[in-house]
């Protein structure tokens, strides 16, 4: 068997083969045929029962016939796909028959229940069209709730999963491991989607880097995976699906939705499985220590999980000590929460903490990160340590001037490493803004300390709440609506150094004049703006007179002084 | 079996309350973003909630159709067999 060892040296990720998904899922299927402990994939229902098993031979046969499907209709190779599903075993037939034939899939968020934000359908018509989508696949039940979008973007031709197969047999198309895997979105927003565009390669190599992370052992546990974290998200679907294919394992599917109506079912979950790794963002750790109760968590047994992964937003010390404390009882051990950092543009993951050892957080005055420089202080700002560069990756912090900074220094973050996405999706400068000289400008603002990297916040404009990546413009155009706000006067921000409950919405709005309104209704407008556009809540709404916030020469708002000088108390708003 | 208003509403207002912290009154004519400012991941709950509490299915037809509280139980009504 190809079992990924410990350490991966560079010889080894070169020399493993494959490069290719539909041969990843050719080798799975063939291994599964001798070998048992390559289960595949299990989808449960909402009360946790198993609803369907797949192993990974019958779903290549599935995959055939959905490919045979695809040909069919007339996908043909390099047509982007873009994937409204659940989660659901048709869900990654879809994904790997676009593979199979040559096509690019892009799985897009399916609507919110219940209505969910207004501009749902505006946000994924510029996705399809910043992909330039040829085919959607849906079901009947979806297809319903994007009548909307599909009335808008006309050259789209919706293709029914459910009446997707077909029967001819396979035209070979060349797999060649430099094609588009995967387009996954950086930023859901209307604004301006990044389409993140990764090769097989890239994708392959990402879940290599991962297996390296749990090795099988003669004597140790056989590694699952359980996950209900939604696959058009990195973490869902290149954390979840690809590691799985590629060892003797089995990765159990909750939908995102059991989770958040009932976050003991994911704690219940990994216990029945025996699962050893599970991830997620910080704020699922902080819906589980305010929702889960005691009588959930009857016989339930934490101890096999041996990487609860979380990132895809700010790790917060708070959120992994109280979880760490809150299900110690039964079983959870503190070394099994490990930070991690990636982002969709580097297929997942940059950095992992150490496994199996607790996690670190150090305490650093905040006057001086401000200032650039990293001082350890005793009742300085507490952050926690993301970790080291995964094998093949390497991170570098640059100043100002792009030069590489020593280690204490506060700076841009660069990665670099065989996971990099290829391009923005037909966006040549943003690749080009991004992408330099096979280093990746993160966009994200840190320092390292005793080899250990430090996030301390963003020089990009983006949002990072419950996980997503957020345009703080999608936002800011929804509070403008509110009477009483200055428009042109509102910024959006959710990063708070040190902040002890992870990223929450922040609004900060300079009010117009004469104030005819009183403050606490215009603050009540503009939370109920902020909901019925985006659906996300705002934890914070502060007033300013009109110019109390900072500004270009131009007069731009500046978004990050702006936030920076409200959250270290240097602005404080007339009213909140 | 068929479940008057009231009944059904008391049990949205149980499922609020219970899984979704909702303290306080529930009024029939509650918009459930703009006066309960329920978040997305909120209403997520709600509707997964409900559907659990009174072994029913939401259709994308009915939930589109849902603003208020009091198009939530009237749905619900109607798929328990009640009049709307």
């Amino acid at each position: 068997m190809n079992v990924p060892p410990a350490v991966l040296d560079h010889e080894s990720l070169e020399a493993s083969a494959p490069w290719h998904l539909s041969e990843a899922l050719d080798l799975a299927a063939e291994r599964s045929a001798g070998d048992s402990r390559f289960l595949g994939l299990e989808l449960l229902d909402r009360r946790g029962a198993t609803a369907r098993a797949v192993s990974w031979h019958e779903l290549r046969q599935r995959v055939r016939r959905r490919a045979a499907g695809l040909r069919d209709r007339g996908v043909r190779p390099g047509d982007r796909l873009a994937l409204v599903l659940q989660t659901s075993v048709e869900f990654f037939e879809l994904l790997l028959a676009a593979s199979e034939v040559g096509a690019v899939p892009v799985p897009l968020y399916p609507p919110v229940r219940l209505g969910g934000p207004a501009d749902y359908a505006a946000r994924t018509c510029a996705m399809l069209a910043a992909v330039d989508a040829c085919w959607l696949v849906t079901d009947a039940r979806l297809r319903k709730r994007l009548r909307s979008v599909l009335e808008d973007v006309k050259e789209l031709v919706v293709l029914d999963v459910d009446e997707l197969e077909g029967s001819t047999e396979a035209r070979g198309v060349a797999r060649d491991p430099e094609d588009f895997a995967l387009v996954q979105f950086s930023s859901g927003t209307t604004g301006s989607p990044r389409p993140v565009a990764l090769t097989h390669r890239a994708l392959l190599a990402q879940a290599r880097i991962l297996n390296s992370f749990w090795p099988d052992e003669a004597d140790g546990p056989s590694h699952s995976g359980v996950s209900w974290l939604p696959l058009y998200h990195d973490m869902g679907l290149v954390g979840g699906l690809l590691p799985v294919l590629l060892r003797p394992s089995r990765l159990s599917l909750l939908s995102p939705e059991s989770f958040v109506s009932r976050p003991a079912l994911w704690l219940q979950t990994i216990s029945r499985k025996r699962a050893t790794v599970s991830a997620a963002p910080d704020f699922a750790y902080r819906l589980c220590v305010e929702r889960v109760r005691d009588d959930q968590l009857e016989g339930v047994d934490l101890s096999t999980w041996r990487f609860a992964l979380n990132g895809a937003e700010a790790v917060s010390s708070r959120t992994l000590q109280q979880f760490g404390e809150r299900f110690a009882p039964w079983g959870l051990r503190p070394e099994a929460l490990t930070p991690v950092y990636g982002l969709a543009e580097a297929a997942l993951a940059v950095t992992f903490s150490a496994p199996e050892t607790s996690f670190v957080a150090r305490r650093f005055e905040r006057s001086s990160l401000e200032a650039g420089t990293a001082r350890p202080s005793a009742d300085g700002v507490d952050i926690v340590s993301v970790g080291r560069p995964v094998p093949h990756f390497e991170v570098e912090i640059r100043d100002v001037s792009g030069k590489p900074a020593p280690e204490g220094c506060v700076g841009s973050v660069w990665a670099r490493g065989p996971s990099l996405f290829a391009e923005y999706l037909g966006q040549p400068e943003a690749t080009a803004a991004t992408l330099q000289e096979g280093w990746m400008n993160t966009g994200d603002l840190g320092f390292f300390d005793d080899g250990e990297l430090f996030l301390c916040g963003r020089d990009k404009d983006v949002l990072v709440l419950n996980g997503r990546n957020i345009d703080p413009t999608w936002v800011e155009r929804a509070v403008a609506a509110a009477e009483g706000v200055l428009w042109g006067g509102v910024v959006a921000a959710s990063w708070e150094l040190g902040a002890d409950d992870g990223e929450r919405l922040v609004v900060l709005a300079e009010r117009s004049l004469p104030a005819a309104r009183p403050a606490s209704e215009i603050v009540d407008d503009v939370r109920r703006a902020v909901l019925r556009e985006t659906g996300l809540r705002a934890e914070r709404v502060a007033l300013f007179q009109p110019g109390d916030l900072p500004r270009t020469s131009s007069g731009k708002l500046r978004r990050q002084a702006a936030a920076e000088h409200y959250f270290s108390g240097r602005l404080e708003g007339t009213a909140e | 079996m068929t479940s008057t208003r009231e009944e059904i509403l008391a049990g949205v207002r149980q499922v609020a309350a219970e899984h979704l912290d909702h303290q306080g009154p529930l009024p029939l004519d509650a918009h459930l973003v703009e006066d309960l400012q329920l978040d997305s991941l909120q209403l997520m709950t709600l509707a997964a909630e409900v559907e659990n509490h009174f072994r029913v299915l939401l259709e994308p037809e009915d939930e589109e159709a849902i603003a208020t509280v009091r198009d939530l139980v009237d749905v619900v009504r109607h798929k328990k067999g009640g009049a709307s």
